[in-house]
């Protein structure tokens, strides 16, 4: 071939290893090693199996080589999870073992201990394998220069998990950091595949910059599971289906079921367990289960010792478990990206497709999944937003750099505005942040004496950090993942995980929950211990986590639009989707892909209108609630609401005859900053940016909250820097970060500039069907848990049901 | 102003939103754990908290005595948060201080945080004893009725699935504790061991204190 006559790959040191594995090096194996080799910076984009880990390495090694017995570290390689990093150091062994090459390489993570930390900062390996925060820390040590000044390469795996969150701009940060220290640095950014490649080149990328780009052409199988059961109206939980997942998972060798949420997992390896007649081997797997735990069903996994695990997006990364030879996937994929991702996750051969299985957990998720799977054939992904940078990441790097040594505030600024999302911090700001870290920065100067960094008198550009005793705190802090306060579980003196704080408050001793697929009860609290002893309850709760809910990404949000507007495709759902639909056409009106549908019905003396605005659960949330207030302003005497995904629905004692006059751009100026104001979102986000900025302490699962109260409420803070200093730069933040994540502000206003042209009011005398689901939720939410009685909750569908006319098609 | 009527010791006693408590018959004030610059204290720590406690609580108490001009104010401990806190206190802080002191006694009883704090023109006592009530800190061994602060109470409410802590008063039959009339000062569960070992856990009259209202449970 003609590639080969030219390919400079074939005098690579590892070339003899390939030949022997009978592996051929991939054309963007070879066109990343000409870029790099001719000093671009690269972003490389290929699916899993495309020998992408190996692609970062090859210039390294062949320089490495070259340069023989090269002294001190070379190569970076920066991984976003731990569990990752452990398998690179796997795969990397093995060429540099068999070919004998004298390269040496580490791992280091927050399980590495302190002795073999403290070994590599004395004696450096070439390549070094770690994590975003790991690297933060190593660039906060007094030697960071020194370590770092012949650095050659660094290679940021996943890069495109980094691009969108706060550990984005965490990296962003330390990446100029080692620029500067080594000015010659080359970057290398290896990515699954995206949408909008060019963003990644521009965040990571400096000199001469490159994108080298291999797709799949084969395309992966996925199907919806045909059940013979009906599909539930609402709900999440997938109960209806599970002896025919039960049956799938028979039918191959090794599966995982993904699901959406950490209590989605439990409850469905609970079910799943119920029913395990056959006695296969099934495992759960999320992220607040105990480390060893984790790894032992990961071992399991990548030995084939397990026949099924339930998983969260804990196990949606990375890792090479070549046996699964199926995946599943219940509830709503939200998101392309995300779906091909999980997808992935089964059969690492190139050139075989991955298999999955998509199991709607109600009506809408079914018009979701297809369309999910409709974007896949046409290979249109999901973008990814790069955020700007957050000014408490900004705020933690200053202590880090402190922490260093004294440092000038102009070469710090000019340093991190070379950061692509730092790009437009003004000066001011930072200043500002300064000041946070030196003292709070309160506008009401009173800490004078107590600072933590000072100004050198003989230049006043020059900062230094009061007492070398604040490094430890800065390590203790260090991160910007903030989880909600946790406490550890224990089983006898076994800790089997983490559970959120507000649930075990809201349990009772005696009360039984299901945590890592056991069923436990809780027996006492003593010092953030949770004391736990195993319960043949059948009764019991299940631990829900805030946060972490995905909104329907804008992209599938389109499609799933565009998909029930093209009624000749009905025919070929289930029976029951396609009654529910014609009859909406009927009794309504299917909106076309750039309508939005407002229905407008009475029931039981309240007024109900109904928005299929299709903006994603956080925009219709604040949607709901900007509605609200404006009703509220109308005298309609609102009384509340509930949002998912595709709709909202306010309740009302009065009829709403102005929807258009009120649904429109206003309501964002109207009503915003009450909203921000009235419910607890910036208060939420504000003590993460008080954690992350460092001004209080992290306060990790297991220590303790009594004795010296060291650590301290940020609701506190909150409300008294918000009565005396609303402009204070963490308030600032916050704001910027609500508006950013939690309201999907952008998203909202974007719908709300064109939607008033757009609206189809349709006024009805009873809840159409397309409405059952989301007015099903109102009543889910709104009974108390006690009454969650399943009789109630026929009863009230069946109810529902009638009224809509659709009881037939149950 | 706002409060809810409450009768211990067979006498009455308002207690306000604001989470002071009064005497009417003896035209009385009484207020707990003020942790006046605990800001400045955490501070030392390098734990940059807004520095705008002392102000918000003196303003809080001005107010308070404006309204009621009480002839006396008992303060049951933990007027200051430690010996630093008086960096806190500017000039005008002290002049306006002096300057109530002119209408009303201030009775400044000494808590675990103050004990060993003098500011000049205040009155310093361990405890201070009206009638068969003792005024205390920490409640101690004796047949009088006690009206104390220190343990900052706070109960837990829980109600159709959700959970909230609120700043409570509480008292049994001989103890009464305050909550802290403070701004930056957390508080401690009524149902933990600590305050269970002082009042019990039953028979327990437990008043929440809300935005605007004191209620009763």
């Amino acid at each position: 071939m003609n590639i080969n006559k030219s390919n400079p790959l074939l005098l690579h040191p590892l070339n003899k290893w390939m030949k022997k594995k009978k592996w051929s090096w991939f054309p963007h194996q070879i066109e990343t090693f000409r870029h790099v080799r001719t000093g671009s910076d690269v972003v490389v984009f290929a699916p899993t199996g495309a020998g992408k880990t190996l692609t970062g390495f090859i210039n390294p090694i062949d320089d490495l080589i070259k340069l023989k017995k090269f002294k001190g570290l070379h190569t970076l390689y920066i991984s976003p999870l731990k569990s990752l990093a452990n398998d690179i150091v796997r795969n990397l062994e093995k060429p540099i073992k068999e070919l004998d090459l004298n390269i040496s390489f580490q791992v280091r993570t927050g399980d590495t201990t302190p002795y073999k930390k403290q070994k590599q900062k004395q004696k450096p390996p070439n390549i070094l394998i770690t994590t975003p925060e790991s690297l933060a820390l190593l660039n906060s040590y007094e030697n960071a220069k020194e370590f770092f000044h012949n650095l050659k390469y660094i290679i940021i795996d996943e890069i495109h998990t980094f691009l969108d969150n706060k550990r984005a701009d965490l990296l962003s940060l330390n990446i100029e950091r080692l620029q500067t220290f080594s000015p010659n640095l080359q970057r290398i950014g290896l990515s699954a595949t995206l949408k909008n490649k060019q963003d990644a080149k521009k965040w990571l990328c400096r000199k001469k910059p490159k994108i080298v780009s291999y797709e799949n052409s084969v395309l992966p199988k996925i199907k919806i599971l045909v059940s013979k059961e009906r599909i539930p109206w609402s709900g999440h939980m997938a109960t209806y289906s599970i002896n025919e997942i039960y049956k799938e998972i028979m039918k191959s060798k090794l599966t995982i079921i993904f699901v959406n949420t950490r209590a989605q997992a439990e409850y469905m390896f609970k079910n799943l367990w119920l029913i395990n007649k056959k006695k296969l081997k099934i495992a759960v797997h999320h992220g607040s289960l105990e480390k060893n735990l984790r790894l032992k069903v990961e071992n399991n996994l990548s030995k084939g010792l397990v026949d099924c695990v339930v998983a969260t997006s804990s196990l949606e990364l990375g890792l090479d478990y070549g046996d699964v030879e199926k995946i599943i996937q219940v509830g709503a994929p939200k998101g392309i990206n995300r779906l091909l991702q999980r997808v992935g996750r089964s059969n690492h051969n190139l050139n075989t497709p991955s298999k999955a299985i998509l199991v709607p957990t109600n009506r809408f998720e079914f018009i979701e999944a297809k369309a999910a799977i409709e974007e896949i054939k046409k290979n249109n992904l999901d973008k990814i937003d790069l955020k700007e940078g957050s000014f408490d990441v900004v705020a933690q790097h200053i202590f880090a750099t402190a922490c260093a040594g004294q440092f000038d505030i102009n070469d710090l600024y000019k340093e991190i505005i070379k950061a692509y999302p730092y790009k437009k911090l003004k000066l001011n700001d930072f200043k500002q942040l300064i000041n946070l870290i030196q003292d709070g920065g309160y506008v009401l100067n009173n800490y004078d004496q107590f600072k933590r960094i000072f100004q050198l008198r003989e230049n006043k550009n020059i900062y230094k950090l009061v007492n070398r005793r604040e490094t430890r705190k800065y390590r203790m802090n260090v991160g910007t993942i903030i989880e909600n306060p946790m406490l550890k579980i224990k089983l006898g003196t076994k800790t089997l995980g983490n559970i959120e704080e507000v649930f075990i408050q809201n349990l009772s001793q005696g009360d039984s929950f299901i945590f890592a697929g056991q069923v436990l009860e809780f027996q006492s609290m003593k010092n953030n211990l949770v004391q736990v002893k195993r319960s043949k309850s059948l009764i019991s709760k299940i631990p829900s986590y805030s946060g972490g809910r995905m909104p329907l990404s804008t992209n599938l949000a389109n499609s799933v639009r565009a998909l029930l507007a093209k009624s000749n495709m009905w025919d070929s759902y289930p029976e029951q989707i396609t009654e529910w639909l014609k009859r909406q056409k009927n009794i309504s009106k299917i909106p076309k892909k750039d309508e939005y549908l407002v229905e407008q019905f009475p029931r039981k003396k309240i007024f109900y209108t109904v928005i299929y605005s299709f903006a994603g659960w956080h925009a219709n949330q604040t949607l709901g609630f900007l509605l609200l207030r404006g009703f509220k302003e109308f005298n309609y005497k609102p009384l509340g609401f509930v949002a998912n995904d595709y709709a909202i629905v306010l309740w009302s004692l009065k009829e709403v005859k102005e929807i258009k006059t009120i649904l429109n751009l206003g309501l964002l100026d109207k009503h915003l900053d009450n909203y921000l104001e009235e419910t607890s979102i910036v208060k939420r986000l504000f003590r993460d940016n008080a954690i992350i900025s460092c001004l209080i302490e992290r306060r990790l699962p297991g220590m303790e909250k009594t004795g010296k109260q060291v650590l301290f409420s940020s609701d506190l803070i909150y409300t008294v820097l918000k009565k005396n200093e609303p402009d204070h730069i963490l308030l600032k933040s916050s704001y910027e970060d609500a508006k950013k994540n939690m309201i999907d502000y952008d998203r909202l206003k974007e719908i709300l500039k064109k939607i008033d042209k757009k609206i189809i009011l349709k006024k009805l005398t009873n809840i159409s069907p397309l409405a059952v689901p989301i007015i099903l939720e109102i009543n889910r939410e709104n009974l108390s848990k006690k009454e969650t009685d399943e009789y109630i909750l026929e009863d009230l569908e069946n109810e529902i049901l009638k009224e809509a006319n659709v009881l037939s098609i149950n | 102003m706002y409060y809810q009527l409450i009768n211990f010791g067979n006498e009455e006693f308002y207690a306000y939103p604001n989470k002071s408590l009064f005497w009417k018959r003896l035209n009385t004030l009484i207020v707990s754990d003020l942790h006046i610059g605990k800001s400045i204290s955490y501070a030392r720590n390098k734990q940059f908290l807004p520095p705008y406690d002392t102000k918000e609580i003196l303003d809080k108490l001005f107010a308070c005595l404006d309204k009621i001009k009480p002839s006396n104010l008992i303060i049951v401990g933990d007027l200051l948060h430690d010996v630093f806190s008086t960096l806190s206190l500017n000039d005008q802080d002290l002049k306006n201080l002096s300057q109530y002191m002119n209408n009303t006694d201030f009775i400044w009883i000494n808590g675990n945080h103050d004990k060993k704090i003098k500011i000049e023109g205040f009155k310093n006592f361990t405890n201070y004893k009206i009638d068969k009530f003792l005024f205390t800190h920490i409640p101690i061994e004796t047949s009088s009725f006690q009206i104390c602060g220190h343990y900052h109470p706070k109960i837990k409410i829980s109600h159709r699935g959700k959970t909230i802590f609120k700043t409570s008063f509480v008292h049994n039959e001989k103890i009464f504790i305050l909550p802290s009339f403070g701004i930056l000062t957390g508080g401690l569960d009524i149902n933990s061991k600590q305050i269970s070992d002082v009042l019990g856990k039953k028979n327990l009259s437990i008043y929440p204190v809300g935005q605007d209202k004191v209620y009763k449970l």
